[in-house]
């Protein structure tokens, strides 16, 4: 009898999958209000966040394959799952690069780099073929080659989330205003929560551990989804609430118009 | 030393210290090139048309002289040693320092902007 950890599993993964989908959508959404130089950043996100839901669609259809034991549809799943999660660290290279270089043409080498990294992987996946287990929490999958496969892989979410940590620090030994800290750091934080605990997810072969990692890419979703539209409450008690003044408000003091805050006479 | 003096980068500091409130010294463009081509020359003697070939752009006839009496000379960051000639002094060579310090700071901040302006 299968039990209903399994079905906690599939929760969660289809939780991530609605998150990440509705997530990249508000973003794609908010595109005018981006000005240009951050465009090509935002849509590198754009698509980071729709690959995270991508990932996630196919594999909550394997888990619910897995509970009605369709073992054939479980692994057609892996293996689609596979093609966006080979590729998750293209948008993100290009991403950080973007940010830090600022030079579309050199972001756009570098992650061609991982394209090619990506597809490397892909073909050595499917050329090794998967060894299934199902426990009662998860569906598990080995790939069938020796620990190399893995290696690659960690070496493939490593070099970014490294990439990611050195711009939260560069970030970080900056003063600036905390709302624009919050806003920076916030995402940077969620994406390698996202993205390091996709790795976990894909590689581990313990099924708690599997079930546990999925249960953070989802706080990390949600993590992102609360740095880019913080709620009212979180901005009062973070202290990063953004004021609006207008040049042209009555000023109280002086019961006069003024241009551009003109105190002298207060 | 003969490094050279990039005109339009000096102009922009200098705007971007004014911006800071910051009007005189490394905000006031005038002050910068005179003391880098003063830094530049060292330890030989500066005269006024090695500085006129980069504020002449910037400067009335006089206002380099007036400046170089009222600031330079005065403060002791520079020595005249004959007419219309001048030396830096070794606290015109602190001032220089400071000026440089004044151009990494305005770079790393730029830098910095830019790369707060590229993050959505």
């Amino acid at each position: 009898m299968m039990a209903t950890e399994l079905l906690l599993n599939i929760t969660i993964c289809f939780a991530i999958t609605i998150s990440s989908f509705a997530f990249s959508w508000v973003l794609a959404r908010s595109e005018p209000e981006h000005n240009g130089k951050s465009k090509p950043a935002l849509w590198a996100l754009v698509i980071f966040w729709a690959l995270v839901g991508l990932t996630y669609l196919p594999t909550t259809i394997r888990m619910i394959a897995a509970y009605m034991h369709n073992y054939e549809l479980d692994l057609v799943m892996y293996n689609l799952a596979s093609v966006p999660f080979a590729f998750i660290s293209v948008p993100l290279v290009y991403f950080i690069i973007y940010i830090i270089v600022g030079d579309k043409k050199i972001s756009t080498y570098v992650s061609l780099i991982f394209t090619i990294f990506g597809a490397a992987y892909l073909a050595l996946l499917y050329s090794s073929g998967v060894n299934s287990t199902i426990t009662e929490w998860a569906s598990l999958f080995s790939i069938n080659s020796d620990i190399a496969i893995n290696i690659y892989l960690m070496g493939l979410f490593i070099v970014p989330t490294a990439m990611i940590l050195g711009l939260l620090l560069i970030i970080l030994l900056q003063r600036v205003p905390k709302r624009l800290r919050y806003r920076t750091t916030l995402p940077l934080v969620a994406i390698s929560f996202v993205f390091d605990f996709m790795l976990t997810d894909m590689i581990t072969n313990v099924d708690v551990m599997q079930v546990s990692a999925r249960l953070f890419v989802l706080i990390g979703t949600v993590q992102a989804f609360l740095a880019y539209f913080p709620p009212l409450t979180l901005q009062e008690k973070l202290g990063i609430r953004e004021y609006q003044y207008d040049l042209y408000m009555e000023d109280g003091e002086t019961g006069s118009k003024h241009q551009i805050g003109d105190d002298t006479d207060v | 030393m003969s490094e050279n003096i990039d005109v339009e980068l000096e102009q922009e500091i200098a705007t971007f210290y004014q911006s800071l409130g910051i009007n005189q010294g490394p905000g006031d463009i005038q002050y910068r090139l005179m003391l880098k081509v003063l830094e530049k020359n060292d330890p030989g003697i500066t005269e006024f048309a090695d500085i006129r070939e980069y504020t002449d752009q910037f400067a009335d006839r006089g206002s380099i002289g007036s400046k170089m009496k009222t600031v330079f000379q005065l403060e002791g960051l520079v020595k005249k040693v004959k007419r219309g000639g001048y030396v830096i002094t070794d606290k015109g060579l602190m001032a220089a320092s400071f000026l440089k310090n004044t151009t990494v700071f305005y770079k790393k901040t730029k830098k910095m902007g830019e790369i707060i302006e590229r993050m959505p």
